[in-house]
């Protein structure tokens, strides 16, 4: 007991790396479960990257539609990327951040579409914003934010 | 693979579209190249330690998106864009999206 | 232009390695890299402080000094005076203006500060029962500075908090915990130093009173209130219990007498 007084620090650090990881590991897998599934959901919608010209007469309608997710790091996380920092080479831990943050606000744009009828999203354009400037600094909320927007349009019927 | 950054492959027809494909890396350079890139900000000058992490970010992120356009069955990814943003101190993440289309 | 959709396999996005792997591989460079570091910075320390003069020393001695809030005592430095007066002409130790200070804390222990200045915490006052205890723990001390234990440690420290400061940035979360994590384990003097100080302790009292009553009896007090040995395993000093061992050895290989102690006079006790 007085051995874990002593060396409180450590043992507060061990416990929240243990929270993070297990916590943090259970949300991705959580998350990327809801993403793929909501990913076959939505597969029939297609969304371009370039813009096209219609004859008027074919469209009813157009639409800016956006989405955007903001993803926030976990203390286990936050260990591997300073970690990484000193050894250089590929920060895993952030890549499956900024992953989830785009695929998900890439959802959620194309939900927004079909909720409006649309049929086809053109010229789309995503986003990545890292909230709390750099995320391994202390006391700075670490996060990722993703936005994605593009056009909505909506065909009129045969 | 065809990559290019305009609505077309200029030259053929598109004949069929699959969706986005997204390619994204976030890479860190080792603590002496930081510690370098410290020094030079006295001095000014270009950061190599940095342009190098970035060229080999977007090369993965290029190798990452045209994977993910071969698994759709593609043979090239039109209106490609690129951005990049910090994430964390030190390191560079990188992006790259297009839109996956088989041409002919 | 028909839109076929098709469904990713897999993630390529994402770097397939196990993070705990990640982290195993990663913590343990880091591990190797510190203990060079630490390696390196004591070579560096250590030779630093065998040649570092002694005014630059006061100077120090000095800075820290502000951090420890005491009242000179006058008493104790009679006492320590009369200690020194048993070392040969030559010692370094002549060189040192002593002050000893007391602080009003209940830890007991005692601290050598650069500079020769002593620290006693009025906790260890309460608990020294003789003279001659007192004076083992002042010699104690004073083996220190002849080892230049101080100096080394101020050092080392200070080269920690500069090496992490650099790895990662002054402010984050990681050098806080790396210099906290090193400077449990590293204390503040390493054990085989304090067991070298005690020896030197030990003959000093020896030379003050002719015989070494009073060298153990302090410790012997302790050890029956410590008890078990496990918390010792990171503490600074040694186990109460294996430091009696070890100075009775000594005792027995310089054939020292052991006598009767003299009361503590009344000037101690506040």
């Amino acid at each position: 007991m007085e051995m874990l007084l002593q060396h409180l620090d450590m043992v507060i650090f061990l416990v929240l790396l243990t929270l993070g990881y297990l916590a943090g590991g259970r949300a991705e897998r959580l998350h990327y479960q809801s993403i793929n599934s909501r990913e076959q959901e939505l597969l029939d919608m297609p969304v371009v990257t370039w813009d096209e010209e219609f004859p008027p007469e074919q469209i009813r309608g157009a639409a800016l539609v956006t989405g955007s997710a903001v993803i926030s790091i976990d203390y286990f996380k936050r260990l591997m990327a300073i970690l990484r920092n000193l050894f250089g080479g590929r920060v895993k831990a952030y890549e499956s951040l900024v992953d989830r943050a785009r695929r998900e606000a890439i959802l959620r744009m194309k939900q927004s579409a079909r909720e409006q009828g649309a049929d086809m999203i053109l010229n789309m354009r995503l986003e990545t914003a890292a909230i709390g400037q750099s995320a391994n600094t202390k006391n700075q909320i670490g996060s990722v934010e993703a936005i994605a927007y593009g056009t909505a349009i909506i065909r009129r019927g045969p | 693979m065809i990559l290019t950054n305009v609505n077309t492959v200029p030259g053929k027809n598109i004949v069929e579209h699959f969706g986005i494909v997204q390619g994204s890396t976030v890479r860190a350079k080792h603590v002496g190249r930081d510690l370098m890139a410290g020094l030079k900000n006295l001095v000014g000058g270009e950061l190599k330690g940095y342009t190098e992490l970035l060229q080999e970010s977007r090369e993965e992120a290029m190798n990452r998106m045209t994977e993910q356009a071969r698994q759709m069955g593609a043979n090239a990814v039109v209106n490609i864009r690129f951005a990049t943003s910090s994430v964390a101190q030190g390191a560079a993440e990188l992006f790259a999206y297009g839109t996956a289309v088989r041409v002919e | 232009m028909k839109f076929t959709p098709k469904s990713l396999e897999g993630n390529v996005n994402v770097a397939e390695t196990h993070p705990l792997k990640d982290l195993l591989w990663m913590s343990g460079g880091m591990v190797l890299l510190l203990g060079l570091l630490v390696f390196a910075l004591g070579f560096g320390a250590d030779l630093v402080a065998s040649k570092a003069p002694i005014s630059v020393e006061s100077w120090l001695g000095r800075q820290v000094l502000q951090k420890f809030p005491g009242q000179e005592s006058t008493a104790l430095e009679t006492r320590l005076q009369s200690l020194l007066a048993g070392l040969p002409a030559d010692s370094p130790l002549h060189q040192y203006a002593f002050r000893v200070f007391v602080a009003k804390t209940d830890e007991v222990n005692a601290v050598a500060l650069p500079g020769g200045n002593i620290v006693v915490y009025s906790g260890l006052l309460k608990k020294v029962e003789s003279e001659n205890e007192l004076a083992m723990v002042l010699a104690h001390e004073l083996g220190h500075f002849a080892h230049r234990d101080h100096l080394r440690a101020l050092g080392r420290g200070l080269g920690l908090a500069v090496a992490t400061g650099l790895l990662f940035g002054g402010d984050s979360e990681a050098s806080n915990l790396v210099s906290n994590t090193l400077l449990t384990f590293q204390a503040q003097y390493s054990r085989s130093q304090e067991a070298a100080a005690d020896q030197y302790g030990l003959d000093l009292l020896a030379k003050r009173y002719g015989h070494a009553g009073g060298a153990t009896t302090f410790f012997t007090r302790l050890a029956r209130q410590a008890g078990d040995k496990l918390p010792y395993l990171f503490a600074s000093h040694p186990h109460p219990q294996s430091r009696i061992d070890d100075l009775n050895a000594r005792i027995k290989t310089r054939h020292y007498a052991v006598n009767g102690v003299q009361p503590l006079a009344g000037d101690i006790r506040p």
